[in-house]
């Protein structure tokens, strides 16, 4: 199926210096999407990016942007804009003649092009900063110009390199904001980011696709693939803290720490997972799991309680005003519905 | 102080070291004559030098070194910043020998490197004519500013080029409105270098040009080996100037531009 909108890849094998670095990749995103690859370092996110925006090569298969295959064309003629790690503005000129630089090489009057230029840097709030030099602006507003700047390019498909991660964490938001605020849905570009936060992408992204040992191992809506990993690679590597040895018998019944409940399969071992959200502990009433308390971890979102159960090692959320202390036995609470059976035995098993 | 006291001694016999023969020209070109054991001329006359340096051939030799060093430093700078260029952007390996290349043209003999290249000229007819020495200049010129730009490329952010491509820019518009005017002032030193390299060579124009091509340097070996010592001098200072000019061009630049040197 070809997709009328967006960008298209198929089959793509991108070469990782003299080896296949990743293979058969197949992604489709649509107008006005945001979609977030994620993957270890070295697995070839950016070799990919590069390959789709025409700066590096694929082995085989075809990049279409808007239905219109690019896979050949040069990169100033895909409708394809890339943006670096670090923005690479241009130190020579200034901030404003840096947002009318893609207006100006399509020939548009240079007049026109500062008019156009100008409404952008008002849409990043930067107008201020028009006719200041790059190198004079703050991290932040560096990244607002980059992305003023691609949006003056007016482009099909917007692919963004880890767009963050040189920021702190508080430029990080309000870089994150821009992005929010500047990237339309409908007919906004396409946009492709890469990311190794999994929190990072969740919260931007429409659909999360996770790059492990060379292909695509997973795509789905974030809460899909954070709840449902689809292999224990996937679960490891999104983070899930909850991993857990289970077996199913003949009748269909999952058993593991937690408990056992129902859930259709072939038997033999599995593992179980839940999210960290999906454990509560409360205090001993009887009626549910026992676990014993090894520690506190506090987070920026709030609280939670290492605890021991049956042998696992798990992360639970406690109850609103719980006195807990190590050592102690919890009741360890939770809805077998939010329990996910990976179709594979764990390490060892 | 004593550390000081030395760094001062240092430079002073270094400034000695490098600046005695440039000393000597000056005062030989002035003296009518100049023996040992005297340690300074008896009497100075600098028309016989100023007349033997005006003469037809001392200025059409003079023409020709600058039209090649011109002509070499530009051609020289292009292709060597394409080179260094290619060379930055396609991998380790291709640096690797593009970089031996540049750098054996630098280290070769030049009387080596002018056999191997008096051969080739005069395989393509060229032997003998302006052409065919520019030719063999660029060599060692393109050498030159092939580990030059290499090095200036180096700590140029390429990635600059790949946002401007996919901003709509072609290679073109890449080239002539991020790159050159990023580069002006290496390019800038680019040329002079390319000239200065012309600007000396000897043995490859005797070679290539056959005595045919006068340059400055070979008038002046010419007025040297007929003992004329006196012009000999001059017109090696004439052929030292543009060194000099060139150093205080690029300090000059540099201060302009906060860099160094």
């Amino acid at each position: 199926m070809t997709i009328r909108n967006g960008l298209e890849l198929s089959h793509a094998y991108v070469p990782f210096g003299e080896k296949t670095g990743l293979e058969d990749v197949n992604l489709q995103v649509a107008r006005g999407e945001r979609v977030a690859l994620l993957g270890p370092s070295g697995v070839g996110k950016t070799s990919l990016l590069r390959a789709i925006a025409g700066l590096g090569k694929l082995s085989s298969g075809t990049v279409r942007v808007d239905g219109r295959d690019v896979t050949a064309a040069p990169p100033e003629g895909r409708g394809i804009v890339y943006m670096h790690q670090s923005p690479s503005l241009f130190p020579h000129v200034s901030v404003l003649d840096n947002v009318a630089f893609p207006l100006e090489v399509r020939g548009v009057p240079r007049s026109a092009a500062r008019a156009a230029a100008t409404e952008l840097l008002e849409r990043v709030r930067l107008r201020s900063a028009a006719l200041r030099q790059p190198s004079t602006l703050s991290g932040g507003q560096r990244h607002r110009v980059a992305l003023a700047r691609a949006l003056a390019a007016d482009p099909a498909v917007l692919l963004l390199d880890e767009p963050f991660a040189s920021l702190d964490p508080g430029l990080r938001a309000e870089v994150r904001d821009a992005v929010v605020d500047l990237l339309e849905r409908g007919d906004g570009p396409a946009v492709l980011l890469v990311t190794h936060d999994v929190d990072e992408a969740a919260g931007l992204a429409d659909r999360l696709a996770v790059l492990l040992q060379a292909r695509i191992a997973q795509i789905g809506v974030p809460a899909e693939v954070l709840a449902c990993p689809r292999s224990l690679a996937v679960a490891r590597f999104v983070g899930l803290p909850n991993l857990m040895r289970g077996v199913r018998d003949r009748r269909a019944v999952v058993t593991c720490a937690l408990g056992a409940f129902d859930r259709p399969g072939p038997p033999g071992p599995v593992v179980v997972t839940a999210r960290g959200g999906a454990l509560r502990v409360r205090a001993r009433q009887g009626g549910a799991t026992i676990g014993t308390v090894r520690g506190l971890v506090d987070r920026v979102h709030g609280t939670a309680v290492r605890i021991d159960v049956d042998g696992e090692r798990l992360l639970a959320v406690p109850e609103l005003g719980l006195q807990l202390e190590v050592g102690a036995s919890v009741d360890v609470v939770v809805d077998p519905t939010s329990l996910h059976v990976i179709e594979e035995p764990a390490d060892g098993d | 102080m004593i550390g000081a006291r030395r760094d001062g001694f240092l430079l002073a016999a270094l400034g000695a070291w490098v600046l005695t023969p440039i000393a000597v020209l000056i005062v030989r070109a002035f003296a009518q004559s100049w023996r040992f054991p005297q340690i300074l001329p008896d009497a100075t006359d600098a028309w016989p030098a100023l007349s033997a340096a005006g003469t037809g051939r001392v200025t059409s030799a003079l023409i020709a070194s600058l039209a090649l060093a011109l002509a070499t430093g530009l051609f020289g700078t292009v292709i060597g910043f394409l080179i260094a260029r290619s060379a930055v952007r396609v991998g380790r390996r291709f640096q690797q020998l593009t970089l031996a290349a540049a750098f054996f043209t630098v280290i070769a003999p030049p009387i080596a490197l002018g056999v191997g290249l008096q051969v080739a000229v005069l395989g393509i007819g060229l032997g003998g004519t302006f052409t065919g020495v520019f030719l063999a200049h660029l060599v060692p010129v393109t050498g030159y500013l092939t580990l030059f730009a290499v090095g200036v490329f180096a700590s140029f952010d390429l990635s600059l080029e790949d946002e401007a491509r996919t901003l709509g820019a072609s290679p073109w518009q890449v080239l002539s409105r991020i790159v050159v005017p990023l580069l002006g002032r290496r390019l800038g030193e680019g040329l002079i270098l390319g000239g200065l390299v012309s600007w000396g060579q000897l043995a490859i124009t005797l070679l290539v040009g056959g005595g045919v091509v006068r340059t400055l340097p070979v008038e002046l070996l010419s007025m040297v080996q007929s003992g004329n010592d006196q012009a000999g001098a001059f017109a090696a200072l004439m052929l030292s100037l543009p060194p000099m000019f060139a150093i205080g061009l690029l300090t000059v630049g540099a201060r302009r531009t906060g860099a160094s040197l």
